[in-house]
Order: C-alpha cells, then sequence, then structure tokens
C-alpha cells in the first residue's frame, strides 16, 4: 500500500464517518424516530455476577421493542452509588428509575428525595400488594405511600459442606440445630474432620458483616432495636451481650479463625477447610460455579425466635423536577416486566420478592434456594432511620466499637455501650432529611 | 514591578516621540496581559473562589442535602466542630499521618537521589523504579496493595512466615493501619521528591567538588559542607509541599481502610466528606472544612517564616 493510497482511505474513513454521523443527526430529527422508542435511565449497583444478571434482564426487557429502551447505568455499591442518587435527587436531574436498598428508603423519602409509586398504575400492569410477602412490601411504606417496590429478598444465611458433614456425622444435627452448645458442638466435630476449622467467617474490615451476624442472634433473643430521632435508643443490653458473647466464642481460633475478611472465608470454605459458612446468599454463584458438595438453610434459631438479617434491592422513583407522564408509564412497565422474569434473578441466590414468580415450578426447582424461600415471612431489615442502612456510616460505627469484642479483646458490654451513646449521639442531631 | 519604562522598547517609544504613544503601548500591553489571564482567571473564579465564599456562607448556615434547616446559626457549627471528639481524633490521624510521612519521604528520596547520582551502572532503570509507582492512579496502588497486606494470603506475610514471623493484620488492627497506610503512600509518591532532589543535585557545579578534593576533603565532609547546603532550597520546597500534600490525605486512606478499623486512620478530609455527603450535613462540613483551612495557612505561615529566617541569617 502506497502513502497516497492510505491518505486516500483515510480520507473516504473520515469522510463516511461524516456521513454517518450527519444522517444519524438528520435521523435524530425525523419524526419517525420517535419509534425507536424512549430511553429510560435506569442506575443501578449491581456489579460481578448480580451486574451480568442485571443486565440480561434488561437486554431480554429491551427485546420486547415495548416503546422504550432502559439504559443501564452501573455504580459502585455503597457510599459513592447513594451519594450521588442523593445529589442527582436533590438537584431534580435525576435517572427515571434506581436500585435502592429498602433499608436506605428511611433516609431518602422523608427529604422528598424519592417520589411515591401509583398503586393504580402498578396493578394495571399486574404488580399488586398481594403478590409480596408481607414484612417485604411494608418496609416500602413511609407515611402510609409506597416509595420502594422490592426485587428480592437477600437475607444472611448458613451454608454447610455435606460431605463433612456426613463424615463427621452431623447431617441430622444441623437440620436441628436449635441453640448456641448445639451449634458449637456441630461446629467442633466438623473441625475433627477438616482439622483445621469447623466454621467461616470473614468481618475484618467490613463493618457490614459484623453487623449482619450480630443482628441475626440479637432478633433471635426477641430483643429490639429502636430508633426514633429526638429520643434515646431502645435496645436491649443484656440480648446484646449474650449474642456478641457467642460470637466471640465461635471466633476462638479453633471453631473459626479470630482474624478472617470475606474473601478468606468464601476461600476457606471452597476449598473444604472448613464445614460451615456464614455468608450472604449473593455468595452463592460463586459456590456453585467450584462444583463442591454443599447445601444452604437460614442460620438456625439458636435464641427462641426465629429471626434472620436481611436486605432488599427494590425499586424506587427518584425524584425529577420534570417529568414526563409517557416516560412514567414507561417505567412501571419496565419494572414490572423485571419482576416477572426475576427468576432469573433468583439464580444469583436471591429470593424474589415477587410471589408468582416464587411459587412457580421453575423457582422450586432451584437448589439451594428454595431452601430459604420461608426468610421473608420473619425477615429484620435495618432499624427505620435515616443514618442506618446497607453501605451507611451506621455500620461502620458498630464496627468501630465491636471489631474488638470479635477480635476477642475488647468487653462485649462496653462495645455495645460505645455503639449506642453513638447512636443517641446521631439521634439527638436535628434530622437533615 | 517591572514597569514598561524599564524596558529598551519602552524607552525607544519615549525617544521616539509623545506621551500618549507610551500609554497607548501600556494600555495594549495589559489588554494582552488581561487577555492571557483571562482564561485562568473565569475558571479560578467560577471553580475556586466562588464555591469557596459559598461554602464560607454555608458554614454558618444549617444547610442540609435536602436544603432543610438552611437558616443561619452563626458560629453553632463551630462551637459543635470544637467539641465534636470524632472530629478532634480525624485532626489528630491527620497530623500523625503528615509526622510519620513528611520525615521518611524527605530523608529517603534524599538518600535514593544520592545514591543514584553516585553513576552507578544502569542509572536510568532505578531513575524508573523510583519515579514509575508516581505515575499510577491510587485506585491502582491501593488495589495492589491490599492485595499485599491481605493477611491471609498477602505477599508480605508470605515473606514474614518463611522467617517464622506471625501475621499481622496489616489493615485491621488500629495499631498497625495508620502505618501500612504511611508504607503504600511513601512507595506511591516518593518518585516526586526523589525527581526534585535529582535535578537539584546535578545543578551543583562540578568545580565545587574538584575544589573540594584539592582541599582534602572526603566525601562525607563533600556531602556534609557541600551537598546539603546547596540543596537547602529544594528541601525547603519538598518540605512545604510534603507537609500539604500530607495533611490533605483522603483517597489512599479512603480505598484502603475506609478510615477503619475503629476510627484509627479516619483523616480529616474524610471526615469532611462524610460530615457533608453521607450525613447530609452541608453547614457542619463546611465548618470544618473552613477550620482545617484555617489550621492550614497557620502551619504555611509558620514554616514560611521557618524558612526565611533560616535562609536570611
Amino acid at each position: 500500500m502506497t502513502s497516497s493510497d492510505r491518505q486516500f482511505s483515510r480520507r473516504r474513513l473520515l469522510s463516511g464517518a461524516a456521513a454517518l454521523a450527519g444522517g444519524s443527526l438528520l435521523l435524530g430529527c425525523a419524526p419517525g424516530a420517535r419509534d425507536s422508542g424512549t430511553e429510560l435511565n435506569y442506575w443501578h449497583l449491581m456489579t460481578g455476577g448480580d451486574g451480568i444478571v442485571m443486565a440480561g434482564l434488561v437486554d431480554a426487557v429491551n427485546g420486547l421493542n415495548a416503546g422504550f429502551r432502559a439504559e443501564q447505568t452501573v455504580l459502585a455499591w455503597g457510599p459513592p452509588y447513594y451519594t450521588k442518587l442523593a445529589m442527582a435527587s436533590a438537584g431534580g436531574r435525576a435517572p427515571d428509575l434506581a436500585i435502592m436498598h429498602a433499608s436506605r428508603i428511611a433516609g431518602y423519602a422523608p427529604g422528598g428525595l424519592l417520589e411515591p409509586w401509583d398503586l393504580d398504575l402498578l396493578a394495571e400492569f399486574g404488580v399488586r400488594e398481594s403478590d409480596f410477602p408481607p414484612l417485604v412490601w411494608q418496609k416500602g411504606l413511609y407515611d402510609g405511600k409506597l416509595y420502594s417496590v422490592a426485587l428480592d429478598t437477600h437475607p444472611f444465611v448458613l451454608y454447610y459442606n455435606t460431605e463433612h458433614a456426613t463424615k463427621a456425622g452431623v447431617t441430622d444435627a444441623i437440620a436441628t440445630m436449635d441453640s448456641p452448645e448445639a451449634f458449637t458442638e456441630v461446629a467442633t466435630k466438623l473441625q475433627k474432620v477438616t482439622g483445621k476449622h469447623g466454621l467461616s467467617y470473614g468481618y475484618l474490615g467490613d463493618p457490614s458483616q459484623m453487623w449482619r451476624l450480630f443482628y441475626t442472634f440479637y432478633r433471635q433473643t426477641g430483643a429490639e432495636l429502636k430508633l426514633v430521632p429526638g429520643t434515646k435508643a431502645e435496645v436491649d443490653e443484656a440480648a446484646a451481650v449474650k449474642a456478641l458473647e457467642f460470637v466471640q466464642s465461635l471466633l476462638n481460633d479453633t471453631i473459626a479463625t479470630r482474624s478472617g475478611d470475606g474473601g478468606t472465608a468464601v476461600s476457606e470454605f471452597l476449598h473444604g477447610e472448613s464445614g460451615l459458612l456464614f455468608g450472604g446468599v449473593w455468595e452463592l454463584p460463586v459456590l456453585k460455579d467450584s462444583k463442591m458438595a454443599f447445601d444452604a438453610m437460614p442460620i438456625p434459631t439458636l435464641f427462641g425466635q426465629q429471626a434472620a438479617y436481611a436486605d432488599s434491592h427494590t425499586f424506587v422513583l427518584p425524584r425529577q423536577s420534570k417529568t414526563d407522564p409517557d416516560r412514567r408509564r414507561y417505567t412501571y412497565q419496565l419494572v414490572a416486566e423485571i419482576l416477572k422474569r426475576s427468576v432469573k434473578w433468583a439464580g444469583a441466590g436471591h429470593i424474589p420478592a415477587y410471589q408468582p414468580v416464587v411459587k412457580s415450578p421453575e423457582y422450586l426447582e432451584l437448589k439451594p434456594q428454595s431452601n430459604y424461600v420461608g426468610i421473608p415471612a420473619y425477615v429484620n431489615y435495618d432499624p427505620d432511620v435515616w443514618f442506618s442502612g446497607a453501605g451507611s456510616d451506621f455500620t461502620s460505627y458498630f464496627a468501630e466499637n465491636v471489631q474488638n469484642v470479635y477480635l476477642g479483646s475488647g468487653d462485649p458490654a462496653a462495645g455495645f455501650d460505645g455503639f449506642v451513646q453513638r447512636l443517641n449521639k446521631l439521634l439527638d442531631r436535628p434530622q437533615p432529611v | 514591578m517591572p514597569t514598561a519604562v524599564d524596558s529598551p522598547a519602552a524607552d525607544l517609544v519615549v525617544a521616539e516621540g509623545n506621551s500618549t504613544g507610551l500609554a497607548r503601548a501600556q494600555r495594549g500591553e495589559s489588554l494582552t496581559g488581561w487577555a492571557f489571564a483571562a482564561p485562568f482567571a473565569v475558571l479560578f473564579g467560577l471553580f475556586l473562589v466562588v464555591p469557596a465564599v459559598y461554602g464560607l456562607y454555608l458554614s454558618f448556615t444549617g444547610e442540609t442535602l435536602t436544603g432543610a434547616n438552611s437558616e443561619l446559626v452563626g458560629f453553632a457549627n463551630f462551637g459543635e466542630a470544637l467539641s465534636d471528639p470524632d472530629m478532634w481524633k480525624s485532626l489528630g490521624n491527620t497530623v500523625w499521618f503528615t509526622l510519620l510521612s513528611t520525615v521518611p519521604l524527605v530523608v529517603l528520596s534524599l538518600a535514593f537521589a544520592l545514591l543514584v547520582n553516585l553513576g552507578l551502572p544502569g542509572r536510568w532503570l532505578w531513575r524508573l523504579s523510583f519515579f514509575l509507582p508516581y505515575l499510577l492512579a491510587s485506585t491502582v496502588v491501593v488495589l495492589f496493595w491490599t492485595w499485599m497486606y491481605n493477611p491471609k494470603l498477602g505477599l508480605i506475610n508470605g515473606v514474614l512466615a518463611e522467617f517464622g514471623i506471625a501475621p499481622v493484620a496489616w489493615l485491621q488492627d488500629p495499631n498497625v493501619a495508620m502505618i501500612s497506610v504511611v508504607i503504600t503512600t511513601l512507595w506511591w509518591t516518593i518518585g516526586f521528591n526523589f525527581l526534585l532532589y535529582l535535578a537539584a543535585l546535578q545543578n551543583i557545579p562540578e568545580q565545587q567538588f574538584e575544589a573540594a578534593a584539592i582541599d582534602g576533603a572526603g566525601k562525607w565532609r563533600q556531602l556534609f559542607s557541600i551537598v546539603i547546603p546547596q540543596l537547602a532550597p529544594t528541601t525547603a520546597l519538598i518540605l512545604t509541599l510534603q507537609v500539604l500534600a500530607s495533611l490533605k490525605v483522603f483517597d489512599q486512606i479512603y480505598m484502603l481502610t475506609n478510615g477503619g478499623p475503629a476510627g484509627s486512620t479516619r483523616s480529616i478530609v474524610q471526615y469532611i466528606y462524610e460530615a457533608g455527603f453521607t450525613g447530609y450535613r452541608f453547614g457542619y462540613s463546611s465548618a470544618i472544612s473552613y477550620l482545617f483551612f484555617a489550621i492550614i495557612v497557620l502551619i504555611s505561615i509558620a514554616q514560611y517564616k521557618l524558612i526565611n529566617r533560616r535562609s536570611a541569617s
């Protein structure tokens, strides 16, 4: 190829590109362009396996060609996502639709950052209150209005290695554990089989993990944690100490390592170096990929009352300064279509919130997902207050005071007291939202 | 400041004719000056002066994300900040980090620059290896240091285990976490100081060393009597830049430990961020920003006086 050839082809390429750009500009002005559909902005925080499944769902709905196209924007989990969403809503230039944890609604709905859902319009697209577990639906209510429509419930659960369980002779015991002592006994027997640890649980540097396990056991004692701004936190210290002491007793470097983080815990369990794993349902895809022999179940009731820490991914309508009724309608349709396909979402471990999906044979065949399908009936979300919820500073305050307890050096009562004092300080301040 | 009259061209104008010509030349020059400065001045005003003044105003209000409680509250925010133990703790962490990081960042960068300047073979390789980390984005740096520090699978604990040393929870132990942050920061940023020192070293005239050698001064004598005094202005510059940079530390800490464990690495900038963006209290967060700003101004003045006095004496 000579240099003049190259020049020629480059020029042709450029002019071709210009023609294309011009052409699409023209198309954009043409009246027929509307047929290609309204573009809806949809923000969420699903990455990794969750992100792939969500992208698949969005593509499937876009494939319907129902007059709209959802364009997803994926942001990093936690404070980055929630800060951006709050800023966008406060400025009135929010996306048409966003995902939010149910536990964060209390921080967003009162400040007018969210718009309530229109129940009639939802019903028109086949989404009604009766399609959701009562506790999950209620968590979306604020001041009597519905601010979020749940996609799922994602609890903290117990995974166990079925081969180790058989070898240790605890298969039946795992199914019937009903006291801290029974749990410790099973874990100890499994430790003898693995030669390393009986249980894997990672929490170092991860405040949410510390909170999830504590709150599960705390609520199992029947204790509550009520936070109302302007008043002192209502807590049950005896119950908290009981729960913390139990966690401390498990993290003794024999039953479980005292210094494990989330990644280490999963890898330990995957390599057969432990028999049990406390983890979120979102760990399921990784465990399944490994082809190891395992099963999953709700965290057993060890303190008398059924309870499980969980959160829900929910759909919300962030506040926009200008709303277009057509866009809104399409947004409702988008949500309804995703909910109806949420059996795919169950593949990522989560329990779909939309009951017609949960009752379908396709879902019931999913193992081990269907083992923990009952959890939404007794689920425990974070306390309803503006500063709590997934990825908020609330769990950091908990971890700041309690990490030493988990590490074995701190006093449970003092650690919990420190946390409560911090809560009281926050409750004492004027609410910013 | 030199004026147009000082320049030969202006003399020429005066010599040639009348005073209006001079005024025209001056006006033309100042117009050109303004034109060149305008883009910067506009951006500076728009993105620095205006937000800074607005921030000062906010610090006297109860402004929140949603605009609730946006009335003036006087000095209440400042009062709250001064009696806020978390503010003091974050400030203490920041000062601690500055002390821990500045000293090695000056001393080590000088040592490395001296070593490289010795004229060892493969000098380009040494220069490259000290400077390369500085070019990386903080996210990249944090990503692989997180792996290095991993208590179970990390390289550092792996090496320690070879020597029979028990694993250290680098980022999770409140007593160690800040040291780990400093090590990462050193590795990442030392290249810039190193480069400044290297440039300054190469500016010292060779004759001075020759003269000193003739007078019988050994290598160490030369180091303390020629090199270090000649580098004094560079050291002053590095010290000033380094203290300011360390006081403003945020990104690597935020990503490595998120201020934990137990708040032991939370810097004041992170506390400002949390107060404003996750606690939604813009007024309060602006007040802490201004307190911190005042501290930085005081430190800068002190540093300036100290350096000036030294160079005057």
